[in-house]
C-alpha cells in the first residue's frame, strides 16, 4: 500500500510517516499544500492524509482539486480546530475521513484501514476469497483457517492483490506500491514474490489463486466474499 | 403617540383648527354688522318714504298717512314682514294695513330721534325702527308725533343662518384640504426615516450588508455611523475567531507531538500513563474552552442561514464517515428553513448532536425538521443504547468535569449545551419511542 501524508508541522509530519512505515506503508510526503497536490497527481496511492491548514495552498483546496480530476483516492483529514465547520466543509469538498488532532495513532492507522478497505469495495475488517483469509489490522494471512508466514513484502503483495481482486495488476503498478519513491525497483523480485506466495498459498497446486496474464501483469482469480451491503 | 407623523399631523390639526375658530368667529361678526346696518338702512329708507307720505288730516288738528301715497307693496299685504304705526301723544292714530296685531308703544324719543333697535315680540324677533317728529298743527303749534317700523327679522335670521352654514362648509373643506396636503409633506419630509427603518429590517434579515448611503443631510451621519459599527463588528468577530483558530492550531500541534511520543514506548508504564493523562486533559481543556469563546452567540442582526441545506450537508458528510458500519441515517429536512444564527455555532450543534447519534446508534438513526408557529423543531432520535436520557441531562446540569470525562466524552454536549444557552434555544433529551434509543430535541425560536 502507497500512503501520501501532507503535514506541514515537522514532528507529527515524522510520526505519521514513522507510524506508517511501520505498518508496511509505502509513503511519500510533503510539507506544503502544492507539494502535496503534485505528489497526489504524479504519484498512484491507495490514501492520502491531509492537514487543512497547510501553507501555500490549504487542506481543503487540495482535496477539491483532487475530486475535481476526477480521483477516488480515499483521503483522511486532519483538523487541529476540531470544530464542525471544518469536519463538514473537509468531508464535503471530497474528504472520506476526519481526525482532530491530537489523535492516536492506533485510531489513525484504523481509520486509514477502512479507507482502503472502502475503496476497494469491502466492507468487512478482514477480506476472505475462497478458503484465504487476510487481516489488515494484525496483518496476518490464513489458508483454511491455519496461518501462513509471511514476510513483510509478501504480505505487501498479497494485500494489494487481494484488495484488487479480479483486477489485472501490473507489474510496475504493484512495485509503485510496494515501494517508496526512492527505494531499490527491481521488478524482478516482484516475480520471486509471486513464486514464494503461490507456493504458500496453493501448495497442492489445485487453487491456482494468482495468474499471470503475459505482459500485463498480474490477477488474483478466487471471488471476494463481500459482505451483503 | 408612537409616530413621528401622527404627533405632526395631530399638532397641525391642533393649530388649523384654533385658526379656523378665530377666523369664523372674526368673519362672522363683521358679517352679522353688516347686516344690521343693511336692515337699519332698508328700514330708514322706507321711513322717509313713509314720512312722505304723511299729511294734515281732515280736521286739521292732527297727521295722518295717505295710503295712496305709499309705495311700499309690503305695507298693504298683512302677510309681509313689515308694520308701521303712528303715534300721537295721545294714542295710535295711523297704522299701516299689514299691520293686524297690537304693537307696544316705544318710549318717548327727543326731537328727530331715530332710534333702531331689536327685539322680542310675541314670540318672533323683531327690527324696529322710531322716528320722533314734530308737526305744526292749524293753530301752528307743533305737536309730537312718533313713527314706528316694525319688521320681522326671519328673513334676516335666514340669510345668517345660510352665511353661517356656508361658512362652515368651506373651513371644513378647507380644512380637509389642508390635512391631507400636510399628510402628503410629512409622508414626502420622513420617507428617509421610514427607509431607515426598512433598511435595519433588511439587514436583520440578511438581505444587505449595510446601509444605501443616498439619505438626506440630516440623516447621513447616522446612516454612515451605524454602517461602521457593523462592519467593525463584523470585522472584529472575525479577527476574533481567527485569534482563536490560531490559538488552537499553535496549541493542539504540539499536544499532538506529544501524543505521538508517548505511543512510543521507551517509557516506564507509570510515567507513560501519567503523561498520556495530562496529555489528554490538556487537550480536552484546550478543546473546550477555545469552542465556548467561539461561540458567537446572539450576535447583533445576525444573518439567517439555511437550516435544512446546513443540517442536509452536515448528514452527507456523516454519512460519510458512518458507511462503514451500515448505518442508515433518514433525514427530512423540511424546505429551506431559515435560522437566525451564526453558521459555525449552528454546525457545532448539528454535527456533534448528530455524531453522538451515530456513534451509538447501532443501525439507525431518524432526522426530522418541522417547521410551525414562528418555531422550527428539530428531533433526532437513535436506536442505540449509549448515552441514557438521565445521564445525558445530569452532564448537562452538573457541567462538564474534565477529570471525569474521558476520550472526549462529553466535550461535544458541552458545547452544545453552551452554544444552545447563548441562543436561548430549547434543548430536551428523552428516550426514544420509535427507535428506542436516545432522542434529542430542539426548538429553535430564532427563526
Amino acid at each position: 500500500m502507497r500512503a501520501i501524508v501532507i503535514e506541514d508541522d515537522r514532528h507529527i509530519n515524522e510520526q505519521i510517516v514513522g507510524r506508517l512505515k511501520q505498518e508496511g506503508f509505502a509513503v511519500d510526503s510533503a510539507d506544503n499544500g502544492s507539494d502535496g497536490l503534485f505528489l497526489i497527481q504524479e504519484y498512484p496511492a491507495d490514501v492520502a492524509i491531509v492537514d487543512l491548514g497547510l501553507p501555500q495552498m490549504s487542506g481543503l483546496e487540495v482535496i477539491r482539486k483532487v475530486r475535481a480530476d476526477g480521483s477516488k483516492l480515499p483521503i483522511l483529514i486532519l483538523t487541529a480546530r476540531g470544530n464542525w465547520q471544518d469536519k463538514v466543509e473537509g468531508l464535503d469538498a471530497g474528504a472520506d475521513d476526519y481526525l482532530v488532532k491530537p489523535f492516536h495513532q492506533e485510531e489513525m492507522m484504523a481509520r486509514i484501514r477502512v479507507l482502503i478497505r472502502r475503496a476497494a469495495g469491502w466492507s468487512d475488517a478482514s477480506l476472505s476469497c475462497g478458503p484465504i483469509r487476510l487481516d489488515p489490522s494484525s496483518q496476518r494471512v490464513s489458508l483454511n483457517g491455519v496461518e501462513v508466514e509471511l514476510t513483510a513484502y509478501e504480505y505487501k503483495v498479497i494485500e494489494y492483490l487481494m484488495m484488487h481482486a479480479g483486477e489485472v495488476v501490473s507489474k510496475s503498478v504493484l512495485t509503485e506500491h510496494l515501494y517508496d519513491e526512492d527505494g531499490d525497483r527491481d521488478s524482478n523480485v516482484i516475480e520471486v514474490f509471486i513464486r514464494r506466495l503461490r507456493q504458500k498459498l496453493d501448495p497442492a497446486n489445485d487453487l491456482n489463486p494468482i495468474e499471470t496474464l503475459r505482459g500485463r501483469g498480474y490477477r488474483f482469480t478466487l471471488p471476494p466474499a463481500r459482505a451483503a451491503s | 403617540m408612537r409616530s413621528i407623523k401622527s404627533r405632526l399631523l395631530l399638532t397641525s390639526l391642533l393649530v388649523l383648527v384654533v385658526f379656523m375658530l378665530l377666523t369664523a368667529f372674526v368673519l362672522e361678526q363683521a358679517v352679522e354688522k353688516r347686516m344690521l346696518k343693511a336692515e337699519e338702512d332698508k328700514l330708514g329708507a322706507l321711513m322717509y318714504s313713509i314720512l312722505a307720505a304723511v299729511d294734515r288730516d281732515a280736521t286739521g288738528l292732527s297727521i295722518t298717512v295717505s295710503d295712496a301715497r305709499l309705495f311700499e307693496h309690503a305695507l298693504f299685504d298683512p302677510n309681509s314682514s313689515l308694520r308701521a304705526l303712528l303715534y300721537s301723544e295721545r294714542g295710535e292714530i295711523w297704522r299701516s294695513i299689514s299691520t293686524s296685531n297690537s304693537y307696544p308703544r316705544p318710549p318717548n324719543l327727543a326731537d328727530e330721534e331715530l332710534r333702531f333697535s331689536q327685539l322680542k315680540h310675541e314670540d318672533a324677533h323683531w327690527f324696529q325702527l322710531a322716528f320722533s317728529i314734530r308737526w305744526p298743527n292749524v293753530h301752528e303749534r307743533l305737536d309730537r308725533y312718533h313713527l314706528v317700523l316694525w319688521k320681522n327679522a326671519r328673513e334676516y335670521s335666514d340669510q345668517l343662518k345660510r352665511f353661517r352654514q356656508t361658512l362652515w362648509v368651506w373651513l371644513s373643506v378647507t380644512i380637509g384640504l389642508l390635512m391631507l396636503l400636510m399628510w402628503l409633506v410629512m409622508s414626502w419630509g420622513l420617507r428617509p426615516l421610514r427607509a431607515i427603518g426598512d433598511e435595519v429590517k433588511a439587514i436583520e434579515n440578511g438581505h444587505k450588508d449595510s446601509f444605501d448611503a443616498d439619505y438626506p443631510g440630516e440623516i447621513k451621519p447616522l446612516t454612515q455611523n451605524l454602517n461602521r459599527l457593523l462592519q467593525r463588528e463584523r470585522h472584529q468577530m472575525q479577527r476574533y475567531r481567527h485569534a482563536l483558530d490560531d490559538l488552537a492550531h499553535s496549541l493542539k500541534t504540539p499536544l499532538a507531538v506529544l501524543r505521538g511520543l508517548t505511543e512510543k514506548s521507551a517509557w516506564q508504564d507509570e510515567d507513560l500513563k501519567t503523561l498520556i493523562e495530562q496529555n489528554e486533559r490538556m487537550n480536552q481543556i484546550v478543546s473546550y474552552q477555545l469552542k465556548k469563546a467561539a461561540t458567537v452567540g446572539g450576535e447583533l442582526m445576525a444573518r439567517p442561514v439555511n437550516l435544512s441545506a446546513l443540517l442536509t450537508k452536515t448528514v452527507n458528510a456523516l454519512r460519510k464517515v458512518y458507511q462503514h458500519r451500515g448505518l442508515h441515517i433518514d433525514l427530512d429536512a423540511g424546505d429551506d428553513l431559515q435560522l437566525r444564527m451564526d453558521e459555525s455555532d449552528l454546525l457545532e450543534v448539528l454535527g456533534n448532536l448528530i455524531d453522538n447519534a451515530c456513534k451509538y446508534g447501532s443501525r439507525q438513526v431518524r432526522i426530522r425538521l418541522m417547521s410551525g408557529e414562528g418555531q422550527i423543531n428539530m428531533v433526532i432520535e437513535d436506536d442505540g443504547d449509549g448515552l441514557t436520557a438521565s445521564q445525558v441531562n445530569s452532564i448537562l446540569t452538573r457541567g462538564l468535569r474534565f477529570d471525569q470525562s474521558r476520550e472526549g466524552q462529553g466535550i461535544g454536549l458541552a458545547v452544545v449545551k453552551e452554544i444552545v444557552d447563548a441562543y436561548e434555544i430549547d434543548l430536551t433529551f428523552e428516550r426514544s419511542s420509535r427507535l428506542g434509543g436516545l432522542q434529542v430535541m430542539l426548538g429553535f425560536s430564532n427563526v
